[in-house]
């Protein structure tokens, strides 16, 4: 009876709810194949909404930044408009196709073109084009920036290549996002820590690491000895785990009875840090959003929210971090990250804050390792499929999503045709 | 003095050349030291580092001096021989991703 009375002694609870999706080994193939990767690009990602920026990295007119887009054949640019709204433009000049940002980031009244100095005004028009009267039948209304569609939701900035989109950003992001507010992330957004790193591996690869934790005693035993595991949980099974709509989440188990290390002890009594312990009965305001600790776990640690196709979300009390996985080709992905909190006040919570920053790097660092060693086996042949367990579905649901994204979307393609 | 520690941390300033004011330069620091020299330095700042946290706890962001923001740096270094010495037992994660190979935010 003492062995029922855990949820985390019972097994396989969750494939059970998704029959559609079963429970076979899944296909190495889309990890390597060009073919499948040129289907990704054409269906999914010039088609979905992708995540592209915070609000606070652009928050003054003029602020603009450029997000490469190589899975979507285009750079694009994101910016804080005259008015305060945020704009997307190809990063592309109307007159011989050169871009108009070079800088990754930067703040401008105008963009003007380095190869014939036409230039553009913050919300794309074209604003001057030098020796006009040699140029014939130049009509300046239709010349501007060609938009991209650009959303937004909790101060995440998201762009999407489909010039209609087949749903708004709300809708994509459906009952998951709307499970978030209520969640501080613009208070929690005062000082991102971020990350980057090219990574030899299909962006799908470096998702899947971070769809399922229990690789945790194994690969992070070293960094994570006793967060997320205890005698009662020693395989770090999740509390709670389910597919909402296109995406997917999962409610992390943390050990109430964490010991930090000696210099841990220091970061917490001055902040958040990574590896903070579990819940216990402690009240929190972040936790007043639905869709966090949703069972109401007192061993809750982190909402783990991975949206399909390449953004990862993970919020804990008074932090939160972000993965974004962006293609850069079928066996390369440019793995992005940060981690955010509050402002600091004062300068011991900024040691704080950089022990947590040094802890997430190292973490990365165990699971890099890892995803480069798996993915040059990949093409060996040697295997053609990965055995999924229970606690694996979300890696399931992505292929599974994808799959039938494509299929979708080709059929539809094909009733036009 | 103008080179030093703020009032009551003379005694670190013997490790001022830890006192480094980026990641990359304390991350590469933990790479190049022996496991030896950095538990020299942990045991040395772990006793101290209540009192120099209580002190930086004082100073708003931006109105330190300039001592007051090589302790900080001091403490940061801290924080990254922390996880050596605590948790991996080595200065360089073994089986682990070249730590080289992050792009960080430049402070």
């Amino acid at each position: 009876m003492a062995e029922a009375q855990s949820p985390y002694k019972a097994p396989k609870r969750y494939h059970s709810q998704y029959p559609e999706m079963g429970t076979g080994p899944v296909p190495i193939e889309p990890y390597v194949s060009a073919d499948y990767y040129a289907l990704e690009v054409e269906h999914i990602f010039k088609r979905t909404w992708l995540y592209a920026c915070r609000v606070e990295e652009i928050s003054q007119p003029g602020d603009f930044l450029v997000v490469d887009l190589p899975a979507c054949d285009t750079s694009v640019v994101v910016v804080r408009n005259a008015e305060g709204g945020i704009g997307a433009f190809h990063n592309m000049c109307s007159h011989r196709g050169n871009k108009i940002a070079y800088d990754e980031r930067g703040s401008v009244d105008s963009f003007t073109c380095r190869f014939h100095g036409w230039s553009y005004k913050l919300n794309g028009d074209l604003a001057f084009v030098p020796d006009r009267d040699n140029y014939f039948d130049i009509d300046r209304s239709c010349l501007g920036l060609s938009a991209v569609q650009v959303d937004e939701w909790q101060g995440f900035v998201f762009v999407n290549v489909d010039p209609e989109p087949e749903e708004t950003l709300a809708q994509y992001l459906g009952d998951l996002g709307a499970g978030l507010n209520g969640y501080p992330f613009a208070a929690t957004s005062g000082k991102a820590h971020r990350f980057e790193t090219v990574v030899k591996a299909n962006w799908k690869l470096v998702k899947d690491a971070f769809q399922e934790v229990c690789h945790t005693p194994y690969q992070h035993r070293r960094s994570l000895p006793d967060a997320y595991q205890n005698g009662e949980n020693p395989h770090t099974r999740l509390i709670d785990m389910s597919v909402v709509g296109h995406h997917g989440r999962a409610s992390l188990f943390g050990n109430v009875n964490h010991v930090p290390s000696p210099v841990a002890a220091h970061a917490y009594a001055h902040g958040s840090t990574i590896v903070s312990a579990a819940l216990g009965d402690e009240q929190a305001e972040e936790l007043a959003a639905p869709g966090v600790n949703p069972t109401g776990s007192r061993d809750w640690s982190y909402e783990l929210l991975v949206f399909f196709p390449s953004f990862f979300l993970a919020v804990a009390r008074g932090s939160y971090f972000v993965h974004q996985f962006i293609p850069l080709g079928v066996d390369q992905t440019l793995w992005r990250s940060m981690i955010c909190y509050p402002a600091p006040k004062n300068l011991a919570e900024q040691f704080s804050q950089e022990y947590s920053r040094v802890m997430f790097r190292d973490i990365m660092c165990e699971d890099g390792r890892q995803i480069e060693e798996t993915q040059a086996m990949l093409k060996s042949g040697a295997k053609q499929t990965f055995i999924l367990k229970d606690e694996e579905l979300l890696i399931r649901q992505g292929l599974f999503e994808g799959e039938q994204m494509i299929n979708e979307r080709r059929n539809k393609q094909g009733r036009k045709a | 003095m103008s080179e030093g520690l703020p009032e009551g941390f003379e005694d670190l300033e013997g490790w001022l050349n830890w006192s480094l004011p980026t990641m990359l330069e304390r991350s590469g620091r933990r790479s190049a030291s022996s496991m030896a020299e950095l538990q020299v330095f942990y045991d040395a700042l772990l006793p101290r580092i209540q009192d120099a946290l209580a002190y930086l706890s004082k100073i708003e962001v931006g109105a330190g001096a300039a001592a007051d923001q090589r302790l900080l740096n001091l403490t940061k270094c801290l924080a990254e021989v922390a996880p050596a010495v605590e948790l991996f037992a080595e200065p360089v994660i073994s089986y682990g991703y070249d730590v080289e190979r992050f792009r960080v935010d430049p402070e």
